[in-house]
């Protein structure tokens, strides 16, 4: 009975996870897809280059 | 170009369904916090972000160990990749960390030691991709980054350290004797679990995309090669 009088419930904290996790996963998104896009564009640059090198004779 | 080695796909499968389940064993299976409530959950993540960070800046200075040694150029691409990844999960780290802050100690922010040597880490390894973009020959770029990255490392341990040199709020929870600090707390074996799965998790995201970024690295060095070929 005493123990559950003192007993406090948890803080209310959860808006604070929620801003937590969409930092963390935002971020790794957005890394993954910079990755991505650089990826993208060097495979275009090197199809483009390879276009315009000389070719040996 | 090279085809994405089998391996590599793998890894990528089994890193997405890894971190599945480490955001269903957060959010599912570990009990809620007695004390601070729901934004405990954070812990699982922060911590594993800053351990791929620090993972990542120690692969660096090694990398850059390897290259002084053996002077090839793949040690470099290797180290730039640890420490652009590293410099992502440490900055998430220290935001996310910054927000379990605000719900557990009521501020977003305070110098103290752990905190303070966080952001001294993030910034050291900020100028060492800041610095390597200013050098345009690569073998003077990669010699500066192997030492950068080597000096740099001191930094790293430091920031682990800090919490059990000095007076801090911020909870030792790996070789705690002791849970003193404001907004420590007992793990239970639930939390324990969830807790080292994370960090398994989070290794298995900085081998996927360490592998990735090398891969990049390697076609960002073809894509210069071929284009002093055109230049010339």
């Amino acid at each position: 009975m005493l123990t559950s009088i003192l007993q406090q419930a948890p803080a209310e904290t959860t808006r604070y996870m929620v801003a937590g996790y969409s930092v963390i996963f935002s971020v790794m998104f957005l890394y993954v897809v910079s990755l991505i896009i650089r990826r993208r564009n060097l495979k275009r640059d090197l199809e483009i280059l390879a276009e315009m090198e000389p070719k040996e004779k | 170009m090279e085809p994405k080695p089998r391996l590599l796909a793998i890894l990528d499968i089994v890193t997405v369904l890894l971190l599945i389940t480490a955001v269903g064993m957060v959010f599912l299976y570990a009990p809620l916090e007695a004390v601070m409530g729901q934004v405990q959950r954070v812990f699982y993540f922060h911590v594993a972000n800053a351990w791929v960070g620090m993972l990542g800046f120690l692969v660096a200075a090694i990398a850059g160990v390897a290259f002084l040694r053996k002077g090839d150029h793949k040690w470099d691409v290797v180290g730039m990749a640890a420490v652009e990844i590293s410099f992502v999960f440490f900055f998430i780290a220290i935001v996310s960390g910054s927000i379990w802050a605000r719900g557990s100690w009521g501020t977003w922010w305070t110098w103290d030691p752990r905190l303070t040597t966080a952001a001294i880490v993030e910034l050291v390894y900020a100028a060492y991709l800041m610095l390597r973009q200013g050098i345009e020959d690569p073998d003077r770029r990669a010699r500066f980054g192997a030492v950068y990255a080597i000096l740099s490392f001191i930094s790293v341990p430091l920031t682990f350290i800090s919490i059990r040199i000095f007076r801090t709020i911020h909870p030792v929870i790996i070789g705690s004797g002791a849970a003193g600090a404001e907004g420590s707390f007992d793990m239970t074996p639930k939390m324990l679990q969830t807790f080292m799965f994370s960090l398994l998790t989070f290794s298995f995201i900085f081998a996927d995309l360490l592998w990735h970024r090398i891969r990049l690295g390697k076609l960002a060095d073809k894509t210069e090669n071929l284009r002093l070929k055109v230049i010339q």
